[in-house]
This record gives C-alpha cells, sequence and structure tokens, in this order.
C-alpha cells in the first residue's frame, strides 16, 4: 500500500507540470504575406523579423505563460486572402489577423476583421485609406502610411530644395502611386508652395520597360521628378534613367520608398549619388542602440539586411504582446483595442528621445520621418549607397491630419 | 514635335520593341511549330537571366554569361520539351493541358529560382565598354540600348537566313505548315519539334539576359511581360515569326509616341491597336489565314 502511494505520488510529480505547461495558452496570430514573385522578398523578412520578434517576446513572457505563435500564409490575391482570415478566425481560433504587403488586399481583409470583431495589425501596406476614410476600430498599422512620407516630403521641398517650379510625377497606375501624388499635391499646397506640373506619368505596375517613359520626362523638363514606385520598379527605372543623364537633368525626389534597402542592394553601384530619397526603416540610420541590434540579430537570422517591411512586422508583433500584457489575456478584444488606443510602442526607427505610438484616433502608428539623399557606403553590401544627409521631420507634424482624412473621404468615399 | 524629339522617342521605341521581341520570337516560333502556346516562355527568361548572373559571379564576365544564360535556358527547354509536353501531344483537349502544364511550369520554375537564389534582388551589371552614352545632335541614346536594337536586327537576319536559305530553315517551316505530312515523309518529326522548342528557350534566355542590366533581377519577372508578348503575337499573326518583329515595332512604338502625346492613356494603347487587329484582322497581320489545330 505504502509502495502504491509512493508510485502515485512520483507519477503525480511527473505530470503535473506537464498538465500546468498543458494549460499554458497559445495565443494565435494568423498572418497573411505575399511570399512569391516581386513582393515576395517582403514576405520573406517579415517572416524572419517575426520569428525575432517572438522569441523576445516569449523569452520575455505573457500573462499565465501564455506563448504567442504565429501562422503564415501567402496571401495571393484580395479572394483568398479573405478565405484564409475567415479560416484562421473560425478554425483555427486566432486572435489576432496580422501583416499583408497591398493595400489591395489590406482593404479586403480590414473588412473581415470588422465584421468578426477581430483585431487587424496593419504591418506594411501602406494606402493610407485603412486609417482614414476606411477607418474601422478593430485595424492598427504599425508602420507608416504614404500620407506621413509624403507630408514629409512636401515639407523637404520646400525648405530643402531651391529654385524650382516645375514638378511632374511618374508611379505605379494603381492606388498606391496614385495616392502619393495626391497627397504630395495636398502637402505642397497646404505649405503654400507654389508649383506647376509638367507631366504625370502612369506606367502599370512591374513595367519591365520604361525608356520611352524617361525620354518623355526629359522633354517635359522638371525641376523636380517625383517618383512612386516601388522595389523593383525602382531598380529598372533608375537602372534605364541613369545613361540618359536623367539624374543629372532635374532633382530625383522618392521618398516613400525610393530608399527601401532592398532597392539600394538591387542597384548597388549603379545607384546615382545625391537624389533625394526615403524609406520606412533605414538600416544605417538612426545610429541608436536599438536600431544596430535590430539589424545585426536580422543579418544572422538572414545571412542578409532587411528590407523596410521587415521592421513592420517586427512592431506589429510586440505591439500585440505589449496589449496582450496590459489587458492580462487576449480574450477581451474590446479591452485589447483600448489597451493599443494610443500605446507607446518602442522601435527601431525611433530617434534617440523619441517613441512611436499608436493614434488612438485613427489606428496609425505615429513615426518620425527621416528623409536622406544618396551617399557611397559600402558597410551594408551588397548595396554601395545608403542615404546620408538626414533630414528629420516630427511625427506630430505629419498625422494625424484630419483636414487631409475629410478630404480623402470627400475624393474617395468612405 | 521637333526633330530630336521625334528621334529620341523613336529610338526609345526602338530599344524596347527589339527587347519584346527577342522574347515574342521564341513564343511566336513555339506555337508555329510546335503548336503550344508556351505561357511558361517568360521563366526561360528568368531561367536564362539567373544562369547568367551565376556564372557572372565566377568569372565576371557578361559574354559568357550571355552565352550561358541562353544556352542553359534552352537545354532546359527541350528537356521539359522531351519530358513533358511530348506526352500530351495530340491528346483530346490538348489546349487544357497545354494550359495547365506551361501554367504550372511558371510556378515551378519561379519556385526553383526562389529555392537556389533567393527572393533579394540580384544585379548584373553591363559589361564596361557598353556603359556609356551617344549624343546624336541634342539627343542622348545609351550605348546598351543601341547594342540591343544591333542584337535584335542580328537575330532577324540570322533567323531570315536559317529558315529561308538552309534545309533545316525549310524543314521547321515544313513542320509548321504539316507536321503529319513531314512525318509521313520520313523525318524526324519530334526531334525538330524538340530542337525548336530549345532554340526558342534559348531566345527567350538571351532576352533575359540581354535585358537584365536595365531591368530587376527577381523571382516573378518572367511572367511580367508575358501579356505584352502575347499582344505582340496576337497583332503579327499567332505562330509568324515576322509577325512578331512587326507586331513588337508597333506596340515599342505605339508605346513611345503615346507616353509623349497622352501619358494618361498610354498603357490602354496597345490593347487599343490590339482590339483594332482583332477586329479587322483577326488572324494577325501578316497571317495568311487564321492558324488552327494542325
Amino acid at each position: 500500500m505504502k509502495h502504491r502511494l509512493i508510485s502515485l505520488l512520483i507519477i503525480a510529480a511527473i505530470l503535473i507540470p506537464f498538465t500546468i505547461v498543458q494549460a499554458a495558452e497559445t495565443i494565435k496570430i494568423g498572418a497573411l504575406y505575399t511570399m512569391t514573385g516581386r513582393g515576395g522578398q517582403y514576405g520573406k523578412d517579415s517572416e524572419v523579423a517575426i520569428k525575432i520578434a517572438l522569441d523576445e517576446v516569449n523569452a520575455k513572457g505573457l500573462p499565465g505563460g501564455a506563448k504567442l505563435d504565429v501562422i503564415i500564409t501567402d496571401d495571393k490575391n484580395p479572394q483568398y486572402a479573405v478565405s484564409v482570415a475567415k479560416r484562421y478566425i473560425t478554425d483555427e481560433k486566432c486572435k489576432f489577423l496580422f501583416g499583408i504587403i497591398s493595400t489591395a488586399i489590406g482593404l479586403a481583409v480590414t473588412e473581415v476583421s470588422k465584421e468578426h470583431k477581430v483585431i487587424f495589425v496593419g504591418t506594411d501596406h501602406a494606402g493610407t485609406d485603412l486609417t482614414a476614410n476606411k477607418f474601422q476600430k478593430y485595424y492598427f498599422r504599425s508602420s507608416n502610411n504614404t500620407f506621413q512620407s509624403m507630408m514629409a516630403g512636401a515639407y523637404y521641398l520646400k525648405d530643402e530644395v531651391k529654385n524650382w517650379k516645375k514638378i511632374a510625377y511618374i508611379g505605379p497606375d494603381y492606388a498606391y502611386g496614385r495616392d502619393q501624388w495626391m497627397e504630395l499635391k495636398w502637402g505642397l499646397d497646404k505649405l503654400g508652395v507654389k508649383y506647376q506640373v509638367v507631366g504625370e506619368y502612369w506606367p502599370k505596375l512591374y513595367e519591365p520597360d520604361y525608356t520611352s517613359y524617361i525620354t518623355a520626362i526629359i522633354k517635359a523638363a522638371p525641376d523636380i521628378l517625383v517618383n512612386g514606385m516601388w522595389g523593383g520598379d525602382t531598380v529598372a527605372f533608375i537602372k534605364q534613367a541613369k545613361p540618359y543623364g536623367l539624374f543629372s537633368k532635374m532633382k530625383y525626389f522618392h521618398v516613400d520608398a525610393g530608399g527601401n534597402y532592398e532597392a539600394l542592394a538591387g542597384l548597388g553601384a549603379d545607384m546615382p549619388a545625391g537624389i533625394i530619397m526615403s524609406a520606412r526603416h533605414h538600416n544605417n540610420w538612426p545610429e541608436t542602440p536599438a536600431n544596430k541590434t535590430y539589424v545585426e540579430k536580422f543579418y544572422k537570422a538572414a545571412g542578409r539586411y532587411p528590407s523596410y517591411a521587415a521592421e513592420g512586422a517586427y512592431v506589429g508583433v510586440h505591439m500585440v504582446a505589449e496589449a496582450i500584457r496590459k489587458v492580462g489575456n487576449a480574450n477581451d478584444t474590446e479591452a485589447l483595442v483600448k489597451a493599443m488606443e494610443g500605446m507607446k510602442i518602442p522601435c527601431p526607427e525611433d530617434p534617440q528621445g523619441f517613441t512611436s505610438y499608436i493614434d488612438p484616433k485613427t489606428h496609425q502608428i505615429v513615426q518620425i520621418q527621416a528623409i536622406g539623399t544618396t551617399v557611397k557606403n559600402d558597410k551594408f553590401p551588397p548595396a554601395k549607397y545608403m542615404l546620408g544627409n538626414f533630414k528629420v521631420y516630427p511625427a506630430d507634424k505629419l498625422w494625424p491630419s484630419f483636414e487631409y482624412i475629410d478630404y480623402m473621404t470627400k475624393v474617395k468615399g468612405k | 514635335m521637333d526633330i530630336n524629339t521625334f528621334i529620341a522617342q523613336f529610338l526609345s521605341g526602338l530599344s524596347t520593341a527589339m527587347l519584346l521581341f527577342l522574347i515574342s520570337s521564341g513564343l511566336t516560333l513555339i506555337f508555329g511549330v510546335v503548336n503550344v502556346l508556351n505561357f511558361a516562355h517568360g521563366s526561360f527568361y528568368l531561367l536564362g537571366t539567373y544562369f547568367a548572373y551565376q556564372l557572372m559571379q565566377l568569372f565576371d564576365n557578361f559574354w559568357v554569361g550571355l552565352l550561358v544564360g541562353a544556352v542553359g535556358a534552352g537545354i532546359v527547354g527541350m528537356v521539359i520539351e522531351f519530358l513533358f509536353l511530348r506526352r500530351i501531344y495530340g491528346r483530346a483537349q490538348e489546349g487544357a493541358f497545354q494550359l495547365l502544364m506551361t501554367f504550372a511550369f511558371i510556378l515551378i520554375l519561379d519556385d526553383v529560382v526562389k529555392f537556389i537564389w533567393g527572393t533579394e534582388y540580384k544585379t548584373i551589371p553591363k559589361p564596361a565598354s557598353l556603359a556609356g552614352s551617344l549624343n546624336i545632335g541634342t539627343v542622348t541614346v545609351p550605348v546598351y540600348n543601341i547594342f540591343i536594337i544591333i542584337v535584335g536586327l542580328l537575330v532577324v537576319l540570322f533567323a531570315w537566313y536559317v529558315l529561308t536559305k538552309t534545309d533545316t530553315g525549310k524543314m521547321v517551316r515544313a513542320s509548321s505548315l504539316d507536321r503529319i505530312m513531314l512525318g509521313l515523309l520520313g523525318t524526324n518529326v519530334p526531334m525538330i519539334m524538340t530542337v525548336v522548342f530549345g532554340v526558342a528557350t534559348a531566345m527567350g534566355g538571351l532576352a533575359g539576359v540581354l535585358a537584365a542590366p536595365l531591368r530587376t533581377v527577381t523571382p516573378g519577372a518572367g511572367v511580367e511581360f508575358i501579356i505584352d508578348s502575347m499582344i505582340v503575337v496576337v497583332i503579327g499573326g499567332f505562330g509568324n515569326f515576322w509577325g512578331a518583329l512587326l507586331g513588337a515595332l508597333i506596340i515599342g512604338e505605339v508605346l513611345a509616341f503615346g507616353i509623349l502625346w497622352m501619358p494618361e492613356l498610354a498603357t490602354v494603347l496597345t490593347f487599343v491597336v490590339m482590339i483594332i487587329v482583332l477586329i479587322v484582322k483577326p488572324e494577325g497581320l501578316l497571317a495568311k489565314k487564321a492558324v488552327g489545330r494542325k
């Protein structure tokens, strides 16, 4: 009898910790990213950053010993992404929707989030609509929208570029390209800058050959050419424009995605010096311990430097974890929404003395924007040029702008 | 419009047209001879680019990369034709099988590229001798664009010679007209089809390497111009090699002058041209009659 009792105690001693471990909840985040084609690099980089953030979050711990986990699926197109988002909620019991590169897909998935009352953290797509005219209270964004980039750009053109009047624009012929141009012009008008538009060019997304656009732009002879392309389109345009001498004939201005690291790396020595660019994250700015550590961790995990998209994913995971810590669980969605509104969230891109935060009214992360020019710098190979000579624009001057939101709602509808 | 603007826009249109021709000519050759609408043609363009990139990592020589890119894409093309496409020739609903199989190869080859070389953009620099620009009056023309125009013209001359002056060319043309009759006359038609498929995919690979210094080397790049190539082939006539040249020239110049005069509508204009051709001459400008199944 005594032996049996001892045996039972031993078995209980072995099993009880397992029971406790099994009881610890795994909180699932359902992520959607573009994993194939041109945008595939953003998805892959976001995946790496998510793993880094998960390790950090789970090492720090969550209430009740819960663990955070992220499931990633290729988003393909809006219809498919919507079906996966619904499956995440109903079958996988995900507490959060997450990610998405394309604004078109983001706009589709935000409807699922609204319908099912599940928080959706957008980490990359930059269409201003989602935190403006298409705002719904379960949507949050962990990277800046195009308005923030273009408003900072308007300040730059007003203060840093002298003696210009004629301006032209080239950008992909869909919402992202169209919105940037609308936002920049609105910003310039708001700041009282007088200008003359001498050309607007709308190549299709992923256009492989810009030769005829380049010769037409040179003929139009603007003082400033604004480019609204991203990724490989930037690489192709610059490669093709350089031998035509375009960069010595006019100022080149490309401030939402021109300075993305993947474009700097893709161009290598072909990148012209002194052109005006920015990105949503810079591997070499700010030179803070937080940014250096983040970039080093990414390099160690992936064997390459991160594109801007990775930072949004990294910050998004930390946002979710911080909200769960504040509320104490991941089940009370309304409390989580309240916890995220106004939340301060340290980001690798925050310069010393500033912490990014979520605007409580629009759920948009509010961040400082830094615009620079290309300078020789081979510390982040294969890039041969990085951005330098940064001009920094305070976050609260850029967002929120309810005047612009009203304008956008009037132009594009609710 | 002043003469300098005309020259600048015409030359930019010509350079666009020549790259389109190099891609589309392979597509139309495969359709004309092998009777396969190869949706995966862009994937051979992509493979050529990556083969060249890999070789240039080892030898740092553009010309070696150009050769290996074209030949490598051609070899993969022949293997795919021999092992896979050949199995669906003559099947009931062959067209549907073609669509499924070639589309599957787009996905497979794209993933193979991603698996081997990763998703980040690669760089293939121009050879130093072709890196500068020429000034014709006040018009600046990059030397590399002139080089592409010259290569395009050389391919046209070479193809004209092979197709019209050699026995091989005659057999290729004969197999595009009636492959059954040619087989009955004792010609090894399957081998012709494999070789033609290889040559056409090698042209895709060649176009990929030539375009790489001007474009982005990335997975997915192969599917981006398949629509433009299809438009070229439709305008020129499915299966008609010279039609591909004419179609490419029309599209290149319509786009070049469209961008100058009505930039808002430039990309739509190419589709407008295609629709007009489909209404006026549905079989394509240089096709004698509608092409049916052989």
